[in-house]
């Protein structure tokens, strides 16, 4: 690319650039409006006012709050999604595929706090996201599982009944963060102790 | 470590990251085994629909019409199925 397109892109270009900047402002904004007040007080107001930007600049963007919402919703999904791949081999076992998703979780805890708190309220496609990542993680679970079934390394139990264990373990201590370990991450307090209470149920 | 990032799926969103997650096992594939063929093509919209509905139930036990419901609303809002019509009855 030269340096002349670089100082003076197409204006079209320049348009879309900007139009794309705005709307990640004000996707930015919402992110932290959500942690501070969730989702229930991420109003359009609150959110513009956070961004710097005018309430109907919100509009221009999203065609509704809940366009807004779903794509919060997106943002958490994808980012924890993309931390839980990261795990120590390329074919992990369970407990790598345990320390991801805490390694995921840690990273965005208060969000995802917050959208497990007010999962029952979100529209139908944020609450499908939320869902849609838990079973992500069951998936992951489940295949590490097999895995290490097939090589006689775990006892046999109800694949359900393993990820659903994970997934009502680790809700219920981020759900109830500030009575598990008050003003400080549980996940990073209590990582070990839920890992060995799964690894425990799957281990003979 | 393993890859830091993967691809989502254009029809449901799943990460996709080791081949198998991809259609056909084709790593070019925008979408997920789940939702494509064996081409890596996407599938029709009835088919992914009762297919992403299987995935919410077998993984995670929800009741069957929840499932559906659910697949029905995140099908809504992904880019391959922004013209379909998330609320006309499902074809038997």
């Amino acid at each position: 690319m030269s340096n002349n397109s670089v100082s003076n892109p197409h204006p079209n270009t320049r348009r879309s650039s900007q139009r794309q900047a705005t709307r990640q402002l004000l996707v930015d904004a919402a992110l932290r409006v959500v942690a501070e007040h969730g989702f229930a007080g991420a109003t359009t107001a609150a959110i513009a006012k956070a961004s710097g930007k005018a309430h109907g600049t919100v509009f221009v963007h999203f065609r509704s709050r809940e366009a807004l919402v779903d794509e919060v919703v997106r943002e958490i999904g994808d980012a924890i999604s993309q931390r839980l791949a990261q795990t120590q081999s390329a074919v992990p076992t369970v407990e790598e595929v345990l320390d991801a998703h805490l390694a995921a979780l840690a990273e965005h805890e208060v969000l995802y706090a917050r959208l497990l708190g007010e999962s029952a309220t979100l529209p139908p496609a944020a609450r499908a996201r939320v869902f849609a990542l838990q079973s992500g993680i069951a998936f992951r679970l489940r295949q590490a599982y097999e895995r290490e079934l097939a090589q006689g390394r775990v006892r046999a139990i109800d694949r359900t009944l393993l990820a659903n264990t994970w997934i009502a373990l680790t809700n219920h201590y981020l759900m109830h963060r500030d009575l598990f370990s008050p003003g400080a991450s549980v996940v990073a307090a209590r990582r070990d102790e839920l890992k060995a209470c799964l690894l425990q149920l799957i281990r003979s | 470590m393993s890859e830091s990032h993967c691809v989502s799926c254009g029809s449901c969103g799943f990460p996709m990251q080791a081949p198998a997650d991809f259609a056909g096992g084709m790593a070019d594939s925008a979408y997920c085994s789940t939702c494509g063929d064996e081409f890596g093509r996407l599938r029709p919209y009835d088919d992914v629909l009762q297919a992403n509905a299987a995935y919410y139930e077998r993984e995670q036990g929800l009741h069957p019409a929840a499932a559906r419901e659910l697949a029905r609303a995140l099908l809504a809002s992904m880019p391959a199925w922004k013209s379909a019509d998330p609320t006309r009855p499902l074809q038997s």
